[in-house]
């Protein structure tokens, strides 16, 4: 009898702590579904075909870059020069005739410039052992000198069509570049998941010492790491390019802060070794939607940074909390 | 006797070996200009280099001390956009008006500071991540206040950005002033050496018992006041406050000081290096304005100095 009560009792406390650690576990995409009815709720069109739309557009090139910022921030870093990367690579696409012809010479060196701004990056903080936030605020302060001495202030040409659609256009409904971001999530996700690269990358993070006596590279994961985000940034100034059609000398402005806030939300921890690339995109998610229901509501439009603002700084203050 | 004199001076030189360097730069770009061009040498030429460098040398001072405890502070930008239009906005051209604005906007900055002290003592955020929330919620309400121009300054406020006190820029007097009593506060005050000590090593400073809210708190409220009294000098030269006047100096206020051999990693460097590092970035651009060299390139000088500066002084440790 007694033992039976006892039985239940101990059922129940870990029930209890089972739903807990549900929450703890879900708690993001709770916020994301319990954000989505409340902005549905209060704004009707909110959940119209072409606000949802519009919002995926929106999502998928800050997805890609937070894909990259995540991997950074696994290894204990940060990446403050993906915004100029994303210029650099829309100014490069402009750089051309602007025909299709020039489609695939665009692609290489814009995703050039971004792989070896990530590979200085990298080797700044790997091999000179200089700060992350210094190595990519100097890399993203020379982009921008290297980008507006190259269009003597102002970009003139025109983005090829291929970029255009690639960036605006849907197939079935679902945008082009909103297929690229799922793709290279999941490859990323499985990367980062499945193989020992990935594995080296959570125990180069997570502790650089145990990584080495491990016998592990950890210079080469770091740099692998700051490599594969200047390549998806200039990926994403393409497509973001194509979204706006015009480009000047910022576009993806505000990417480098929405990224990290992304992927700190997403639970990728700023201390490193900690989260996934599936976090990270929710957090995204969270973000665009966060900034859509804004307007949505009628707001200003300043409110939206000063609630990015806040939401930073409670997402983090949450985070340190659970882990201590 | 003398063993002790050489280790002292070995020591003097390690410890201040970055000034050195910064020193050496300095000779080497002034030699430059000299070459470059005949109107460099004159006065007003040096003149219009200490006007110039008075706002980055007041923002960088309180973004040192922020650094030496480990920490940063990336809300000054805001910070100083946010004065800016508070004070000519509140002032609004009436002469009565300037000095309660003037508290206002320096009693705001404090208050920023306290309260992003206040979010990395007791929510256990990284700095990094505090003030770069601050700056984004101050530069909204900055947007929300005004999204142009705001308000206007009365005749002769001016006077702060190109008056001369005993023949020199009054804001390059200040500047030094605020610099040198800065310096010594850090050596000898009791609270200037904790900053060190909190940076140096947080861990063996919480086991000593030292106070590091206290020291956090004055940290950030210093560095924010010092935005404040940026916004008030940035106004003065341009006679308007506005909405975005500071963003350039969240990130350009690092450069002085890393420059200036203060470490990222908190604990090792001081204020007379940085105030050095703001000559260094000031009578740089002077010297590539001779050479005729157009703001792109120096932009991209200034950010391979920034790769060089930081990779002469290896971090001991490494830090966001």
């Amino acid at each position: 009898m007694s033992q039976a009560v006892e039985t239940n009792l101990s059922a129940a406390a870990s029930g209890a702590e089972n739903a807990r650690n549900f929450l703890r576990q879900y708690a993001l995409h709770i916020a994301l579904v319990v954000l989505i009815i409340l902005s549905a709720l209060i704004s009707p069109s909110f959940l119209s075909g072409g606000n949802v739309s519009n919002m995926l557009l929106q999502a998928a090139p800050l997805g890609i870059v937070v894909i990259g910022q995540a991997f950074v921030i696994l290894v204990r870093g940060l990446d403050l020069s993906v915004a100029s990367v994303m210029a650099t690579a829309a100014v490069a696409a402009t750089s051309f005739n602007g025909q299709d012809t020039d489609a695939l010479l665009i692609f290489v060196v814009a995703i050039g410039i971004g792989l070896i701004t990530g590979l200085v990056n990298g080797l700044l903080v790997a091999k000179r052992n200089v700060s992350p936030f210094l190595a990519t605020l100097a890399t993203m302060i020379v982009l921008q000198g290297m980008r507006s001495a190259w269009t003597q202030g102002a970009p003139s040409g025109n983005v090829p069509p291929f970029y255009r659609i690639l960036g605006s256009d849907s197939i079935y409904g679902v945008p082009y570049n909103l297929v690229i971001t799922g793709v290279l999530a999941v490859f990323f996700s499985v990367l980062l998941a499945k193989t020992t690269f990935g594995r080296k990358v959570y125990i180069t993070g997570g502790n650089p010492v145990t990584a080495r006596l491990l016998g592990i590279n950890a210079d080469w994961i770091t740099i692998t790491c700051y490599v594969i985000s200047g390549g998806l940034a200039a990926l994403a100034g393409l497509i973001l390019s194509g979204f706006v059609g015009i480009v000047d000398n910022w576009v993806g402005r505000g990417f480098e802060i929405d990224s990290i806030v992304a992927a700190v939300m997403g639970g990728v921890a700023l201390s490193g070794g900690r989260g996934t690339i599936a976090g990270g995109l929710v957090g995204a998610a969270i973000l665009v939607v966060v900034f859509n229901s804004v307007l949505q509501i009628g707001m200003p439009i300043q409110m939206q940074i000063i609630i990015k603002g806040l939401v930073i700084v409670i997402a983090a203050a949450f985070y340190v909390r659970r882990a201590a | 006797m003398t063993a002790i004199s050489q280790r002292r001076s070995g020591a003097f030189v390690r410890r201040n070996g970055s000034q050195f360097i910064v020193i050496g730069l300095l000779v080497l770009l002034a030699i430059t200009g000299f070459i470059v061009s005949d109107r460099f040498a004159t006065v007003a030429n040096i003149m219009n280099i200490l006007e110039q460098s008075v706002t980055l040398a007041l923002v960088s001072l309180g973004q040192t001390l922020t650094i030496l405890t480990g920490g940063i502070d990336l809300s000054v930008g805001s910070m100083i956009s946010l004065a800016s239009v508070l004070l000519s906005g509140i002032t609004n051209g009436d002469a009565n008006m300037v000095a309660p604005a003037i508290a206002i906007v320096l009693a705001l900055g404090i208050f920023v500071g306290l309260l992003n002290a206040a979010a990395v003592v007791w929510l256990r955020v990284h700095p990094l991540i505090v003030t770069l929330g601050m700056g984004a919620v101050l530069q909204g309400i900055t947007l929300l206040y005004t999204m142009g121009p705001a308000g206007k300054m009365p005749l002769g406020f001016d006077w702060l950005a190109f008056g001369r006190v005993l023949g020199l820029p009054v804001g390059a007097v200040i500047a030094v002033a605020l610099f040198l009593l800065t310096a010594a506060f850090l050596r000898y005050a009791r609270l200037g050496r904790y900053i060190y000590a909190i940076g140096d090593d947080a861990i063996g400073a919480k086991l000593m018992g030292l106070p590091r809210t206290k020291v956090l708190l004055f940290v950030y409220a210093f560095s924010g006041f010092m935005a404040s009294l940026t916004a008030i000098f940035l106004v003065s030269r341009f006679g308007v406050g506005q909405p975005y006047t500071g963003a350039n100096f969240t990130l350009t206020s690092i450069t002085p000081v890393v420059v200036g051999g203060t470490l990222l990693a908190g604990g090792r460097g001081g204020v007379l290096g940085t105030l050095l590092g703001v000559y260094l970035v000031s009578l740089l651009n002077n010297v590539l304005n001779f050479m005729d060299i157009s703001s792109h390139y120096q932009l991209i000088v200034q950010g391979l100095i920034v790769i060089i500066a930081v990779s002469v002084y290896v971090e001991k440790k490494r830090t966001l």
